[in-house]
C-alpha cells in the first residue's frame, strides 16, 4: 500500500505532464486543470491502498477516462473519434524526415528559414502545437509510450487496444511529427 | 538473406523512431517544467485535495465536537464506532425492561402477601362483603 508521502510524490511527478496531456486533448487550460484534479482525486479515493508500482498505469487510465468524460460532457465526442484510416503510414522519405528533425531536437537548434532567430522556446511551442494536432489515439499512444515511458503492453492496456495498434499509432505519430516539424523548418 | 536485411531495416527504423520520439518527449518535459507559478500552485492545490480524499478513503476522519475538541476516528473501525454509539441505547432499553420486570414481580409479591393474609386469617373472607362489618371497621375503637 502506498504511503501518503509516496502518493504525494507520485502525484507531484505526474501532475505537470498530465496537465499538458489534458491540454493537448481538450485545448482548454482550465478544463485540463479540472481533469487532472479529478483524476488525482479519483486515484486517491479508489486506489490509495494499491502498491505504488501500480499507480502509474492506474493514473493514466483514469486520466484517459476523465478526458473522455469531459468530451462526453461537452457533447463533442465526435471530435475525438476520427477516422484513422485517413492518416497514411510512413512513406519512403519519412525516415529521412525523422533523421533530419532528430538532429534539430537533440543538437544545436537551427531553422530552415529564420535560421538563428528561432529560439528554443519557440521550437518547444511548435513541437507542443504539433503534438496537440496529432489524432487523439496517435497522440495518446505516443505520449503514453514515450513520455510516460510505459512499455507497449502497458500502453495497450491503458488504451484498451492491441499491442500492434499501439506500435502502429506510435509509428504514425512519429512520422507525422517529423513531417510537420520539417514543414515548420525545424531540421538540421 | 533478404529476410535478414528486412529485419535489420525494420529494427533500424524502429530504433530511429524511438530516438526521435524520446527527443520529442524530452522537449515536452522541458516545456512542462516551465509552467507558470500560478499553474503550479493550482496543481499543488489539486494534489492536496486528492491527498485529503485519500485520507478520507483510508478512513482517517477528523471531526470537531460542539465544544471544539477534535475527534480522530479510523475508517476501517468505523463499524466498531457505530456499534459503540449504539451500545448505550441498548443498555438503556435493557435497563428499562429490567425495571419493568422488577416492578411487576414486586406487585405480584405484594398481592400474594395480601391473599395469604386474607386466606390465613380466622375471619371469613365473605365478612368483608358485609356492609355492617365494613362500617364496623371504619368506626374508631371506643375506649
Amino acid at each position: 500500500m502506498a504511503t501518503e508521502k509516496e502518493l504525494s510524490d507520485f502525484l507531484k511527478s505526474v501532475e505537470k505532464r498530465a496537465w499538458k496531456r489534458a491540454v493537448y486533448a481538450v485545448r482548454d487550460e482550465d478544463a485540463a486543470l479540472d481533469i487532472v484534479q479529478d483524476t488525482m482525486i479519483r486515484l486517491a479515493e479508489k486506489y490509495a491502498d494499491r502498491p505504488v508500482a501500480e499507480l502509474p498505469l492506474l493514473f493514466q487510465r483514469i486520466l484517459s477516462n476523465a478526458t473522455m468524460d469531459w468530451f462526453r460532457r461537452q457533447k463533442v465526442k465526435t471530435q475525438v473519434v476520427r477516422n484513422f484510416s485517413e492518416y497514411e503510414g510512413p512513406g519512403e522519405d519519412s525516415e529521412f524526415d525523422i533523421l533530419e528533425t532528430l538532429e534539430a531536437l537533440g543538437g544545436p537548434l537551427q531553422s530552415e528559414s529564420a535560421a538563428e532567430s528561432v529560439s528554443r522556446a519557440q521550437i518547444l511551442q511548435t513541437i507542443e502545437a504539433e503534438v496537440a494536432l496529432l489524432p487523439a489515439r496517435q497522440r495518446e499512444a505516443f505520449l503514453l509510450r514515450y513520455w510516460e515511458e510505459l512499455d507497449v503492453a502497458e500502453t495497450a492496456a491503458s488504451m484498451g487496444c492491441s499491442e500492434g495498434s499501439v506500435k502502429t499509432h506510435c509509428s504514425r505519430a512519429v512520422h507525422a511529427l517529423a513531417k510537420a516539424l520539417k514543414a515548420k523548418g525545424i531540421t538540421s | 538473406m533478404k529476410l535478414d536485411d528486412r529485419t535489420y531495416r525494420d529494427a533500424a527504423r524502429e530504433a530511429t523512431e524511438a530516438r526521435f520520439a524520446r527527443a520529442v518527449a524530452a522537449c515536452l518535459s522541458e516545456s512542462a517544467d516551465q509552467l507558470s507559478p500560478d499553474l503550479a500552485e493550482r496543481l499543488r492545490f489539486g494534489r492536496e485535495k486528492a491527498l485529503e480524499a485519500a485520507r478520507r478513503a483510508r478512513g482517517e476522519t477528523v471531526g470537531v465536537t460542539a465544544s471544539g475538541a477534535a475527534i480522530v476516528g479510523f475508517g476501517k473501525s468505523s463499524w466498531w464506532l457505530r456499534l459503540a454509539s449504539v451500545l448505550p441505547l441498548v443498555a438503556l432499553v435493557g435497563g428499562l425492561v429490567m425495571i419493568q420486570n422488577w416492578q411487576t414481580r414486586t406487585q405480584i409479591s405484594v398481592a400474594a402477601e395480601i391473599d395469604e393474609a386474607l386466606l390465613g386469617d380466622d375471619l371469613p373472607i365473605n365478612a368483608y362483603r358485609d356492609p355492617g362489618f365494613a362500617e364496623f371497621l371504619k368506626t374508631p375503637p371506643s375506649e
